[in-house]
């Protein structure tokens, strides 16, 4: 692997991990505060899953460059993550939860079932085996945005509300990083303009059928992983709190 | 107006070759949501194949003691068709985490009916209690191989932390009360 090759690809799975570990942070701020013990069980696991995916594309940044996983979650400021806005929103009410995270596994489904097949084998076996829990995620969550979405006016309207909210930020999902097309054209990367349109066509189909409408006016359009949203700065103040005050932690 | 969702009986397959044993009940909206929620509380890290789950108003449940100060079974009293019944037994204390496992099924033209014929025909182990589901009643979990792949081998990867994990916190803790009893005294 070329330096050029290797740096994309460095940056490549530090963004992939990022999204995982935010996101597994938002969701795990419902623990103990679900709408009912079987779905608070449910988003747990979830964030549970999303945090070990985050470790797993650490763990191969790592093969890489050395780097040390823990530091790079907990020791990084907000400017040097690179996930997407999407996931570092507050994580607002259950329809604005399970929307994002609906709209995030159907693109990480998508993702991973075309990253299994990398020309970068340790990309590829990781890829496999995340794509077995994401499809069971993709079914929960599916099921809820059904749910709230022909549920009650009140749960149709909170669930609309986070369409609304969120369908221009999702959109970054599929913003390539700078230097990304040199990772597809060796074949180790999906091409996210490919992916999109599927997406496109599977998410509209579902919430459509769920009784939400499209925003006529997508709204704000992250493009950068550079830039971040004030929400970032307060989630890792709460989130590295226990490492930057004591990066040990072997006496509690 | 009663808000609460009803409950679901589930019954977890841990392999192929054993039944389908009740493993505990989950609230929820309609089948498929019991589902999802029952493999989330029940198979994330215990091994599983197949999932069902009925709901808990469907269920005729009966022990030997009921049977003993005679219950009365009320055969059917219309000419209703026979539909299929599901039927799980308990034959042992020994086991604490699952409840009654899946014996057979048959045909009946009523829950009551059933049973009786169950009493009947399951003969091999004596019966502590019994529950029969009316099939119709029930809803599984798909057998396709990518269902069963991402429903229940994940769990695999995922074991428990052995309680000795933490000796380090006990060991700690106890130093720590140490410490306190020092100071109170």
């Amino acid at each position: 692997m070329n330096e050029q090759v290797k740096q994309a690809l460095i940056a490549k799975l530090t963004a992939l991990a990022d999204d995982e570990l935010i996101l597994a942070h938002r969701d795990s701020e419902w623990v103990g505060h679900g709408p009912i013990l079987e779905e608070d069980i449910a988003l747990a696991n979830i964030a549970q899953d999303e945090l070990g995916h985050a470790t797993l594309w650490y763990g191969l940044r790592s093969t890489l460059d050395g780097s040390d996983p823990d530091r790079l979650a907990f020791l990084r400021d907000a400017a040097e993550f690179h996930n997407c806005e999407l996931v570092e929103l507050p994580k607002g009410d259950w329809a604005f939860t399970l929307l994002r995270q609906y709209l995030f596994d159907a693109y990480e489904a998508l993702w991973l079932s075309a990253a299994k097949d990398s020309t970068y084998k340790p990309l590829a076996e990781v890829a496999a085996k995340i794509l077995r829990e994401e499809r069971f995620h993709l079914q929960h969550t599916q099921a809820w945005v059904e749910r709230l979405g022909l549920g009650t006016e009140e749960s149709n309207r909170r669930m609309q509300a986070a369409l609304d909210a969120q369908w221009g930020y999702a959109q970054q999902l599929f913003v390539p990083l700078e230097g990304e097309g040199v990772l597809v054209a060796e074949g180790i990367v999906p091409d996210l303009g490919g992916l999109k349109q599927t997406w496109l066509l599977h998410t509209t189909q579902h919430l459509q059928n769920s009784g939400l409408k499209l925003p006529l006016q997508p709204g704000y359009q992250p493009t950068s992983r550079q830039m971040h949203t004030e929400h970032l700065w307060s989630l890792l103040a709460e989130m590295q709190s226990t490492a930057r005050w004591d990066a040990e932690a072997k006496v509690w | 107006m009663d808000t609460q969702w009803p409950r679901w009986e589930v019954f977890k397959q841990d392999t192929p070759s054993k039944p389908h044993q009740a493993v505990g009940s989950v609230h929820a909206a309609d089948p498929f949501h019991a589902l999802l929620t029952a493999r989330n509380v029940f198979a994330r890290r215990p091994q599983a194949v197949s999932m069902w789950v009925a709901p808990a108003s469907a269920i005729l449940s009966v022990t030997k003691e009921e049977l003993a100060e005679g219950r009365e079974l009320k055969p059917s009293t219309f000419d209703l068709k026979p539909s299929t019944y599901y039927v799980f037994r308990k034959t042992s204390h020994k086991r604490s985490m699952t409840f009654v496992d899946y014996v057979g099924e048959l045909e009946a033209p009523s829950p009551e009916d059933a049973l009786k014929l169950a009493i009947e025909r399951f003969t091999d182990a004596p019966a502590l209690a019994w529950w029969v589901v009316p099939a119709s009643s029930v809803t599984k979990s798909e057998d396709s191989p990518e269902t069963v792949e991402s429903w229940f081998a994940p769990a695999k990867d995922k074991t428990y932390k052995q309680q000795s994990y933490y000796g380090l916190v006990g060991a700690h803790a106890g130093k720590h009360k140490r410490t306190q009893g020092d100071d109170d005294e």
